[in-house]
């Protein structure tokens, strides 16, 4: 029988499709004539049987699937890192070491195939039971965890007490050996799946991981036969979303400040904050790298707060998103600022839409505003944009957006010479920003339409209209 | 009383819950026989009789609406308690079930896996019953016989707590534990305990441990010579 494992994006993500092969690998080792060899393990006096080597499940390995030394271990180590296989002597080094190191099956019950979930109440009743074995000596981690479900199931913990120590009582009927092994096992479960921190945990995006539906939970069992990790076996959806990261970062490359540094200079370096001042939000001239990134993209123009039906995007985001408390007098505020006929800075939005957003305005809620965003968005994306880049507004912006000079030189010089004073000039404190900002928003809603004056000029108006047919 | 009846029923609950939930960590390995299925089969049996028994005294119990405050508050804790135990089987039971038809015992036979557990199981299956032991009668395809049924008794219990849950409303959040961090480590009863965590008080009923008597044994042995070493020393001198 041949086999492929199908690695998501090349990595160490397995899907389900995959667990299902392990597992039917996991049973093949079992067959007592063809099977890993077996040996007891000494635990004091008693004697625990079915331990393995790491060396002979390797070797077996090899010769079942015909793969080379290399794969073989890695596959060892996912057979391990799931909790197929749990070692003994090394229990929170989750790797198949090839050597004499014992290692023991888990009990199908703990196999990750099932997807059961790990449940807090299971893990703190585990925890209970640790804490009666151990007569109270945890480690940290294990306190903490406790600690932490304690507080969170607080109205369990009857129950949680109750069933630890009655199913601690009854392991006790159990011989030893049986119960050196049942605790091992219990243990490499919840080391799998509540790892204890620093240890590489396998399952933070293990089974539970978003992928394709599609692509993986087709059972596919019948190919050709070798598994290899290397980059030919990649999915072509990780060329194509690589593809995708290349050109962003190839496009973005310039701005960004650490790839390709930052002109004028960089103010955690050289104490020159020129290069804030230059790109702040509501600033007259804008930056020529500033005014380049606007045509990447409409959702970078989209971001950038200056221009008029931008604002009236953000105010709507703002209005989503923001305070619910607030949502009247933002919703008044708005359309002062942009709905009103007349206002300061007016949106173009068809009549349909306005009448639908001026009734919601009545009763403001958080999403009154969506049907006239989207209309604006949409409007926006489609014809403004690529008018906009080609007119000449845009090329006149370009023209005049500034290219600042690097100021490198004589700072540097300052400040190599270690006694010399620096004259630090700090910025703006953020809350007279604000307090600008304020104000300027203020000078603009002095001059707009009061919200209930145009309802019922409209109400007026539907008036009139109903007025006038039977006539 | 009761409450007295029904916390008793509890407990007798809990432990088949535990024994079971032990049961069927073993299925599928080394230790799992025909005679374990049977056992499986007995204690899920025992386990569902008292759960109705339990749910009923605690559904007429908590519907009844003279119920001072206090004494219904302590009913809500037990049925906060009782809704674990459900949920606890119905996981375990469903769990068995995928893992016994996973690991049939039948011809002809996928090996099991080698985990390490070769023994046996009556006596977990016996505290469950609360019989001194377990007489065992399943055919060669006992495992086989009783899949449809385990099946049916699953969804059994599970329209068992959906049922309990439209009758009885209790909010769980609102309910507080009795029991603090750490009340595990106290022996004897459980209710009133109150101590953080970490106490490591444990009282040894029963016999004693062999090794301590030993080396209680030699310590004293030792004391004795010693002294005999000294009333000789005295003599002589």
């Amino acid at each position: 029988m041949g086999w492929v494992l199908r690695w998501v994006d090349g990595k160490a993500g397995v899907s389900f499709c995959s667990v299902l092969q392990i597992e039917a690998l996991v049973k093949d080792m079992q067959n007592p004539e063809t099977g890993v060899r077996m040996q007891n393990q000494r635990v004091l006096v008693t004697s625990v049987p079915h331990a393995m080597t790491g060396g002979d499940v390797l070797q077996w390995i090899i010769q079942r699937l015909w793969i080379s030394n290399l794969e073989a271990q890695n596959l060892g180590n996912f057979i391990v890192k799931y909790g197929y296989i749990y070692p003994l002597q090394d229990p929170k080094n989750l790797i198949l070491k090839p050597d004499s190191s014992l290692y023991r099956f888990q009990t199908p019950y703990f196999w990750p195939t099932q997807q059961w979930p790990a449940e807090d109440t299971d893990y703190a009743i585990y925890l209970a039971k640790r804490n009666i074995k151990k007569k109270g000596i945890l480690e940290e981690y294990e306190k903490e965890n406790y600690d932490f479900l304690n507080k969170k199931i607080n109205y369990k913990w009857d129950f949680v007490i109750m069933q630890a120590k009655e199913q601690y009582r009854t392991g006790k009927e159990r011989n030893k050996a049986d119960r050196y092994a049942l605790d091992c096992q219990e243990k490499a479960y919840w080391l799998v799946h509540r790892s204890p921190p620093g240890m590489n945990n396998v399952l933070d995006y293990g089974l539970d991981r978003v992928t394709n539906p599609n692509e993986v939970k087709v059972n596919q069992l019948s190919f050709s036969c070798v598994c290899t990790l290397t980059v030919m076996e990649q999915n072509k959806r990780s060329l194509l979303s690589e593809k995708r990261i290349v050109k962003y970062s190839e496009q973005f490359s310039s701005n960004d400040a650490i790839m390709s540094g930052c002109l004028p200079s960089n103010p955690w370096i050289t104490d020159d904050t020129q290069f804030w001042d230059l790109n702040a939000k509501l600033v007259e001239v804008p930056t020529k790298m500033r005014v380049e990134r606007w045509a990447f993209n409409f959702s970078e123009l989209i971001r950038d707060p200056k221009g008029e039906n931008l604002g009236f995007w953000e105010a709507c985001e703002d209005l989503k998103y923001g305070d619910q408390s607030k949502v009247k007098e933002k919703a008044e505020e708005i359309y002062k600022l942009f709905l009103a006929p007349g206002a300061r800075r007016w949106i173009n939005i068809d009549g349909k839409t306005m009448d639908i957003t001026v009734k919601g305005l009545r009763h403001p809620h958080r999403y009154v505003l969506d049907a006239a965003q989207t209309h604006i968005y949409m409007l926006m994306k489609k014809d403004s944009y690529a008018r906009y880049l080609k007119s000449p507004i845009y090329k006149e912006m370009l023209a005049k957006a500034i290219e600042p000079q690097e100021t490198t030189k004589r700072r540097q010089v300052d400040s190599t010479l270690p006694f010399m004073r620096r004259h630090l000039r700090s910025s703006p404190s953020p809350v007279i920003l604000r307090q600008l900002e304020e104000e300027e928003k203020a000078r603009e809603a002095a001059n707009t339409v009061d919200i209930t004056q145009v309802m019922s000029k409209l109400d007026r108006r539907s008036l009139l209209k109903k007025e006038l047919p039977p006539k | 009383m009761a409450r007295e009846e029904c916390k008793a029923l509890l407990d007798a609950l809990n432990k088949t819950t535990a024994c079971y939930h032990h049961l069927v960590l073993t299925v599928g390995g080394s230790a799992d026989t025909q005679d374990l299925r049977e056992e499986l089969q007995k204690t899920r049996q025992k386990a569902r009789e008292l759960a109705v028994a339990t749910g009923a005294r605690l559904t007429v119990a908590l519907r009844d609406r003279g119920l001072a405050t206090e004494e219904r508050a302590e009913f809500e804790r037990l049925w906060v308690a009782f809704s674990g135990c459900l949920d606890l089987l119905e996981a375990d039971m469903q769990r068995s079930l995928t893992l016994g038809a996973a690991f049939p015992l039948h011809a002809p036979r996928r090996p099991l896996v080698r985990t390490g557990v070769a023994g046996g199981s009556s006596a977990v299956a016996a505290r469950a019953l609360s019989a001194r032991s377990l007489r065992h009668e399943a055919e060669g395809d006992f495992d086989v016989a009783d899949l449809p049924e385990l099946e049916r008794e699953v969804l059994q219990v599970g329209k068992m707590i959906d049922d309990m849950e439209m009758k009885v409303n209790v909010p769980r959040w609102t309910v507080q534990a009795r029991q603090a961090a750490g009340a595990e480590l106290l022996s004897g009863a459980s209710a009133g305990a109150s101590s953080a965590g970490g106490i490591s008080v444990q009282e040894r009923a029963g016999p004693c441990d062999p090794n301590k008597a030993l080396a209680a044994t030699v310590f004293s042995a030792v004391l004795l010579v010693a002294v005999a070493l000294a009333l000789c020393v005295a003599k002589l001198s």
